[in-house]
């Protein structure tokens, strides 16, 4: 009883939280399951909210009442935009969607902080709220029952219109078979629209109403998003209930959880969430397996649920496999396939793997391009000044591991937001291994790769089953789980602190440490070459092939005997390791350690590098992490506390200018080609590069 | 009455329908046979709005229609039962009712009747025995009712039927093809597509084969029931074996 | 419910009780078949009758809530589907399926790969991959793509699709092959083609043949199942599997009416012209 007792306030608590959670959620299942809409700036819409209601907050009901509608309208419209702004990915596939929501995301943050500042916004609620109530012998704040109360009447009206009205019907309807919604004079497209606009509503409303227990701050908006994808991956989009539940469920975890158990509660929540998502892969597994590649699109994890969300499984609608169909299908299949390299360039070619065995001159010419990229970064050191040059070691470090997501999700159709894992792994062995005294470069990365790779050995059982979207999720529960280690385990890591003060790393034994800007450079741009040559190889023999099939064809290769699994654990091994090598470099080149440098944004800045750079290509993933550091870091510089706008621009930009990414790009031969490999490559005599520059 | 002049149709850019005319009259029922791969689906889908024409016009009582988005085309008048059915499996056979029902605005007399959802359930009562059952876990032959209501629900002046007997038995089937012939006595044009040249003469009033995405025979109905010959030459059902041999 | 093939050795294939639901729907209820060495049988039926989950429950893709699977007399009912290849079951798929970015020869190489008897070490040395790659050269040729090897997969036709997938099939030189709707979509010339393949395959090879075309089956298959709501209605000789009275009743609406029903017997409109007797009790 005591403990109860004492534990009563943050149970409350909890409840509010969840509450507040589920409504949120609601709006990013809703734009998810039944719009198609994998929305990363969902938190983003979140914060508009909660930044319209406090900054339209005086205390007075008025005040709290125009906030609502301000606030509410204001991230409605901005749904409505994301509609728009998305309609034309519908075939383009989640990751598009992923770039494009998560630039966004970058850029609205970027124009609230501009808006209303850096700081934490106060929030006033309306006097008559501003008092504690007793309840059950314990003071509590009314506002916080009132927002109890608000958000049941929220969840309640949503659930009715959703499940009782004919515009409920409708949207259900759409999730199902937008095409036969048509038929019933119902715009798919405005549906599409509405929903989206709706999960904005619901956010924006969320955000006003819980701005007093969810702040608007610089965070807020991340914080929000992960805590309503952890909420709707454990909800399962199955029911509205299964969602309401684990929304309380997480808001216990991070109040009442906080308070009983503070260690664990931080990877309580990822730790479930990835139990979850490997439970439910391994449970669908064998359908998946059927179908992945070639079936009837039961491999996606988004038509899967949103199945689920629709009924339980229909075995009777049998597809009728006419020519005609057929036809429409293997369309669409061309339309997904990169276009073969026989066309354009031959920066294109390298690109994209030059997969062709020309001669030796069609190879001489293959090379050349790559012999340029090589022969730019070699003479780096002579055209740049030390601070710029430091932030080409660190865009190769990242490169290393953009590569790494590249193999995954391109090669063996993987992705992942958490190779900061292993990333960090091999970062914090070099960092210790540092402090101990081993301070020789080779050895270094050989710890590196090979404690990261015995992670990811640990890690890749759990990733290797699932696919597509639920992969991501995965990962980024692995990821999170990471960070919250990082954090915890204070004497290897140095917590939030971070690592400082090792001493550098010798090029080779013995020797003086490399303390010079060029000689770091030097050292960086040698493991990553050979790194990266040493990838190529693998990748363009018979053993990348095996990857190919596997992602093109994943029954084909099951059924002509291929353990496939036993290959894509392979390859999560290998990508572990050159991400240990590349979290390696980063320390070497940095000589300091944060959390930060492994968290959630370098993992998507590592994803987006490599969708930016053509998913399939390694040169294209090291350009597109080169654009991403140079972006950030460089062209941000001139234009200081806009580097998220410029970035999120970038990421934009690339998603309607670059399909196929980097490795699409259509260039000639000639002058024009390595024009544009060195506007990818970081001219330093220009102030900024438009990403649009590099499209033709 | 649905007019189709130079019909021109694929997907991506690959021609599946090649240079279509083709006349439904009111009340009356034209149907379509053909092999797998001859193009029928696809000459439902760009009527439907489905797939823009890239050739050709659609008219509906002298409308233009080529090129509209299928919600458009439903609303002026043009219904599907689509092939496989395809019922909304999380929706109730209620909810189907209530979304499909669009009654044509006031003005509207180009529609041969109107239908409510009391009128549909008179039609097929046996939907009114499932009203709170969803789409996935009706039958065959209730989810092919269901279908039909939720063409019918929007009072349409033509009725695209896509192998409205696929999956049935064969007295069902035998029940759908009646409820056809009904439907056209109402004035309603059908455009129908079967599996069966045979079935497609006993009811329509006009066949048509396709082959390859073009028109290779126009029979009258009448005379394809008492001298198939022609029908079956059109259709060519037997070069298997002597390409096997 | 067993074949009638008189079984002189241990038969190649036999399911006991094979059931599996999704949900409500039992997709496949309680199917038994046995089949010696060498047996070309057909399973047809409506859509949705069980016929492809059928062949992914032998293939292993999927796995039965009931029953046994045993191949050759080895129970594999547990069995990974990339271990039931290594035992000799091969497949086609309904939809072809081909690995799009490699070229049609690398298609051939990798399902021939596992079955290879130089199988190690392919993977980073390009002497082996080039033997590989003659062995594969003779499979293409079999079904008429040689020209085609170098060609992206992604560049073939519907028709050559199927080819490479029967193709890819056949690469590991099964002792039973699983063949989901071989014919759907293919042209006439096609067709013949792929009869003149597989009848001219070993006898020593089993064959299940998923397929609408009557016409196929009545060419290939020695003996028919007919399945209806994942049930067996009738197993038998191909001819008095298709004249049982059950299955022509099944068939009437569309195979009494239909041109050329009267030859040889056999009806000749695609099973799937009417279907589902059961699927439509309320």
């Amino acid at each position: 009883m005591d403990l109860l007792d004492a534990h009563f306030v943050p149970a409350v608590d909890g409840v509010a939280y969840g509450l507040l959670l589920f409504v949120v959620a609601a709006g990013l299942s809703l734009a998810f399951g039944t719009a198609g809409v994998l929305n990363l700036s969902h938190g983003t819409l979140y914060a508009i909210g909660a930044y319209t209601g406090a900054e339209l907050s005086d205390g007075t009901w008025g005040g709290l009442a125009v906030g609502l509608a301000a606030g509410t309208a204001a991230a409605a419209a901005a749904g409505a935009g994301l509609s728009a702004a998305t309609i034309p990915l519908a075939r383009r596939g989640h990751l598009a969607q992923a770039l494009l929501t998560f630039g966004l995301a970058l850029i609205g943050g970027n124009l609230l902080i501009e808006f209303f500042g850096a700081d934490d916004l106060p929030v006033r609620v309306p006097e008559a709220l501003d008092s504690s109530v007793t309840l059950l012998g314990h003071r509590y704040p009314a506002y916080r029952l009132c927002f109890i109360l608000m958000a049941v009447l929220l969840a309640a009206f949503g659930t009715w219109v959703l499940t009782r009205t004919r515009v409920g019907a409708a949207v259900r309807a759409s999730a199902d078979d937008p095409q036969m919604l048509a038929t019933t004079g119902h715009s798919p497209r405005a549906v599409h629209t509405g929903v989206l606009a709706a999960a904005g509503a619901l956010a924006g409303a969320a955000g006003v109403l819980g701005a007093p227990i969810i702040g608007p701050g610089a965070g807020t908006a991340d914080t929000v998003l992960m805590l309503s994808l952890v909420v709707v991956v454990l909800g399962g989009l199955r029911s509205l209930w299964m969602t309401l539940l684990a929304a309380i469920a997480v808001g216990e975890v991070q109040t009442l959880g906080v308070s009983l158990a503070p260690d664990l509660a931080p990877y309580l929540l990822f730790a479930a969430m990835a139990a979850v998502l490997i439970l439910r892969s391994q449970f669908t597994e064998p359908a998946t397996a059927g179908a992945h590649g070639g079936g009837d699109g039961g491999s996606d994890p988004v038509a899967w649920l949103r199945r689920r969300l629709s009924a339980s499984f229909s075995g009777r609608r049998a597809a009728t496999a006419t020519a005609e169909k057929a036809v429409a299908e293997k369309a669409v299949a061309d339309r997904r396939e990169p276009v073969p390299s026989a066309s354009g360039g031959p920066l294109r070619r390298l690109l994209s793997g030059g997969r062709d065995d020309g001669g030796l001159a069609a190879r001489g010419r293959k090379a050349a391009p790559l012999l340029a990229l090589l022969v730019l970064l070699i003479a780096l050191p002579t055209l740049l000044d030390a601070y710029t040059l430091s932030l080409a070691g660190s865009a190769l470090a990242l490169g290393l591991l953009a590569i790494s997501v590249a193999i995954l999700t391109g090669y063996a159709g993987l992705p992942t937001l958490g190779q900061t894992a292993p990333f960090a792994v091999g970062a914090y062995a070099t960092a210790n291994l540092a402090d101990a005294g081993w301070t020789a470069g080779p050895v270094q990365i050989v710890v590196a790769a090979i404690a990261a790779a015995l992670f990811s050995l640990v890690t890749g059982p759990a990733v290797i089953r699932a696919r597509g979207t639920t992969v991501l999720m995965i990962t980024l529960a692995i990821g999170e789980l990471a960070s919250a280690a990082i954090n915890q385990l204070k004497s290897l890591t140095g917590g939030a602190d971070g690592l400082v003060g090792f001493p550098p790393t010798q090029a080779l034994f013995g020797g003086e440490g490399m303390v010079e800007e060029s000689e770091v450079y030097n050292y960086a741009l040698a493991v990553a070459v050979i790194s990266v040559v040493v990838t190529v190889l693998v990748l363009r023999s018979p053993a990348g092939k095996l990857l190919t099939g596997t992602r093109n064809a994943e029954a084909r290769m099951r059924a002509s005997g291929h353990p496939v699994g036993r290959y894509l654990l392979i390859a999560h091994i290998g990508a572990g390791a050159l991400a240990g090598v590349g979290g390696s470099l980063m320390v070497t080149v940095q000589q300091y350690l944060s959390p930060a440098d492994v968290g959630f944004e370098i993992a998507a800045f590592a994803l987006l590098a490599a969708v930016i750079g053509g998913s399939t290509s390694v040169i294209g993933a090291l350009l597109g992490a080169g654009l991403i550091v140079f972006t950030r870091d460089w062209v941000a510089s001139s234009w200081p506390g806009h580097g998220p706008l410029l970035l999120g621009a970038l990421f934009v930009a690339a998603v309607y200018l670059l399909p196929r990414g980097l490795a699409g790009l259509r260039l000639g031969s000639g002058p024009g080609g390595r024009g544009a490999a060195k506007a990818d490559q970081l001219p330093p005599d220009h102030d900024s590069v438009p990403a649009g520059k590099v499209a033709p | 009455m649905l007019e189709l002049t130079g019909l021109t149709a694929g997907y991506h850019g690959g021609t599946v329908l090649h240079d279509l005319d083709l006349t439904v009259p009111a009340g009356s029922v034209h149907a379509i046979v053909g092999h797998n791969g001859a193009g029928k689906t696809t000459l439902v889908h760009t009527v439907a709005g489905f797939i823009r024409p890239s050739a050709g016009s659609v008219r509906l009582n002298g409308r233009e229609m080529t090129g509209q988005p299928a919600h458009k085309v439903a609303r002026a008048g043009i219904g599907l039962v689509p092939q496989g059915r395809r019922v909304f499996a999380g929706l109730t056979v209620a909810e189907h009712l209530r979304l499909s029902y669009r009654p044509p605005g006031r003005g509207d007399t180009s529609r041969p009747s109107r239908w409510t959802p009391e009128r549909v359930l008179e039609l097929l009562p046996r939907l009114g025995e499932r009203r709170g059952n969803r789409g996935t876990d009706l039958s065959g032959g209730e989810q092919q009712m269901l279908a039909l209501a939720r063409a019918l629900l929007g009072s349409p002046s033509v009725l695209l039927l896509d192998e409205p007997t696929e999956g049935l038995a064969p007295l069902l089937a035998k029940q759908v093809y009646e409820l056809v012939g009904t439907l056209a006595e109402e004035g309603i044009a059908v455009l129908l597509v079967s599996p069966s040249p045979a079935q497609a003469a006993e009811c329509a009033r006009t066949v048509t084969v396709l082959t390859s995405g073009r028109v290779t025979l126009r029979v009258d109905g009448a005379d394809a029931r008492t001298d198939p010959t022609a029908l079956h030459e059109a259709l060519e059902l037997t070069p298997v074996r002597t390409a096997a041999r | 419910m067993t074949a009638t093939t008189a079984p002189s050795t241990a038969p190649v294939l036999d399911l006991k009780n094979l059931t599996r639901r999704y949900g409500s729907l039992t997709a496949v209820d309680d199917v038994s078949l046995r089949l010696p060495s060498g047996a070309r049988h057909a399973v047809i039926g409506p859509n949705g009758a069980g016929k492809t989950t059928l062949l992914n429950l032998i293939a292993g893709t999927d796995r039965p809530d009931h029953g046994t699977i045993a191949l050759g007399g080895t129970d594999i009912t547990r069995t990974a589907t990339a271990r039931r290849s290594g035992l000799g079951i091969a497949r086609s798929f309904q939809q072809p399926s081909v690995i799009g970015e490699l070229s049609v020869l690398d298609n051939i190489v990798l399902a021939g790969w596992r079955h290879h008897p130089l199988r190690r070490g392919a993977w980073w040395r390009p002497s082996r991959y080039r033997q590989h790659a003659e062995s594969a050269t003779r499979h293409l040729e079999a079904v008429g793509l040689a020209d085609s090897a170098a060609r992206p997969a992604a560049d073939l036709s519907h028709g050559q699709r199927r080819m490479l997938d029967l193709a890819a099939a056949l690469a590991g030189d099964p002792r039973l092959l699983l063949l989901d709707e071989p014919a759907a979509g293919l042209t006439d010339g096609d067709i013949g083609r792929l009869l003149t393949i597989l009848g001219g395959l070993p006898s020593s090879v089993a064959i299940i043949l998923v397929e609408h075309h009557v016409e196929v089956v009545a060419e290939l298959a020695e003996t028919v199942t007919v399945l209806a709501a994942g049930r067996v209605l009738i197993t038998g000789p191909t001819k008095e599997a298709l004249a049982h009275p059950e299955v022509r009743d099944a068939y009437h609406a569309t195979a009494a009416g239909q041109i050329g029903a009267d030859r040889d017997g056999a009806p000749e409109a695609a099973p799937d012209g009417v279907r589902d007797t059961a699927e439509a009790r309320g």
